[in-house]
């Protein structure tokens, strides 16, 4: 086959990923309105209750909400830093981060958690789910 | 011995035309709300890589100009992720390398519309997705706790689905573009290396001058 068919085609081929897979995001979208931490369910609420409150200046501006760290010491973590975090988003983002990083963070009521001395690509929003598995 | 200085003079000129876009223009992008590495790529990538590509007809060029980008992007103060963005950068410079790999010399191919925009959807769609890729996976391995696979794959139907609306917008930027260069505007040489030069220098100050204001 010769560039000239080939091309489009590609072309076509591409778009239909696009789609296809815009479709299975879509369709795969979770709504929730509380947050799962270690397998329990939390509204927003609990959440802000349970935990000490901590503002922190970001590239964004300043931003407050609860401090991670004291969060799931608050739940009743046993030995923070022999696990790793999981931070999920409702459209499928996820990040691990150790805790050391979660020393470093805060979870906003929007609710977006924010690590100020790292980089945004760990700023997950629309979190679901902080998934806690042992190292 | 001329064929290489107008060969440097074009790369470091659209390069720092990229980078310049990338760090200025990308920014107020993102600080108005709008997607601006889907703009970035499928607009200001795409054009000046086509552009280069089209006008010089010089394979390797694109990698060169996604070097000077990458490191113009460097000035950028979004915290801890300087690098990853540049690295980003650069890859989409050899993605294009790859993808456009013996294509230059074979204008006839372009001629046709059809494969103008054909082009245009492959090249951005699969240099925004690959440049999307590569930060996930830089971003953790060089600022945090190192790369989850997992972490990529579950993510990986968003990034590809991410990629349809740069690929639109190349769809129709490789066209204009095609027809942008074929409007033969000749620039003698005497004008040519002192202009470009002097472009580049304006891209690097404002830059410089833009990182200096907002650290300080």
């Amino acid at each position: 086959m010769g560039k000239d068919k080939l091309i489009p085609i590609l072309a076509l081929i591409i778009i239909g990923i696009g789609v296809s897979s815009s479709v299975y995001v879509y369709a795969t979208h979770i709504e929730k309105s509380t947050i799962t931490i270690n397998d329990h369910e939390y509204t927003l609420d609990e959440i802000f209750y349970l935990a000490n409150s901590k503002t922190v200046n970001t590239s964004e501006g300043i931003k407050t909400g609860v401090s991670l760290d004291n969060l799931l010491l608050k739940i009743g973590i046993k030995c923070p830093s022999c696990n790793e975090y999981t931070i999920k988003a409702a459209d499928g983002y996820q990040k691990t981060v150790t805790w050391e990083m979660i020393q470093d963070g805060i979870l906003t009521k929007e609710p977006r958690v924010y690590f100020p001395s790292y980089p945004r690509s760990f700023w997950v929003s629309d979190v679901i789910e902080i998934e806690i598995k042992e190292v | 011995m001329e064929d290489k200085m107008r060969f440097l003079t074009g790369m470091i000129l659209f390069g720092s035309l990229w980078g310049f876009s990338e760090t200025i223009i990308g920014s107020r992008l993102s600080d108005a709300g709008l997607p601006s590495g889907i703009i970035m790529t499928g607009f200001f990538a795409i054009m000046l890589l086509v552009l280069s590509r089209i006008i010089y007809k010089a394979p390797g060029m694109q990698f060169g100009m996604g070097l000077i980008a990458g490191t113009l992007r460097v000035f950028n103060p979004c915290v801890g992720c300087h690098l990853c963005s540049a690295l980003a950068i650069m890859a989409e410079g050899v993605l294009f390398e790859l993808i456009w790999y013996r294509l230059s010399f074979d204008d006839a191919l372009l001629k046709k519309t059809i494969n103008q925009v054909s082009m245009g959807v492959i090249t951005s769609y699969i240099i925004f997705v690959g440049g999307y890729i590569v930060t996930q996976i830089l971003t953790p391995m060089i600022s945090g706790p190192g790369f989850y696979l997992e972490n990529l794959i579950v993510f990986l139907p968003r990034i590809l689905s991410s990629g349809l609306p740069t690929a639109i917008i190349g769809g129709l930027v490789l066209p204009a573009t095609y027809k942008l260069s074929k409007l033969n505007i000749e620039v003698k040489d005497r004008l040519y290396y002192p202009a470009a030069l002097s472009i580049s220098m304006i891209c690097w100050v404002l830059v410089i001058v833009n990182w200096l204001i907002l650290v300080s």
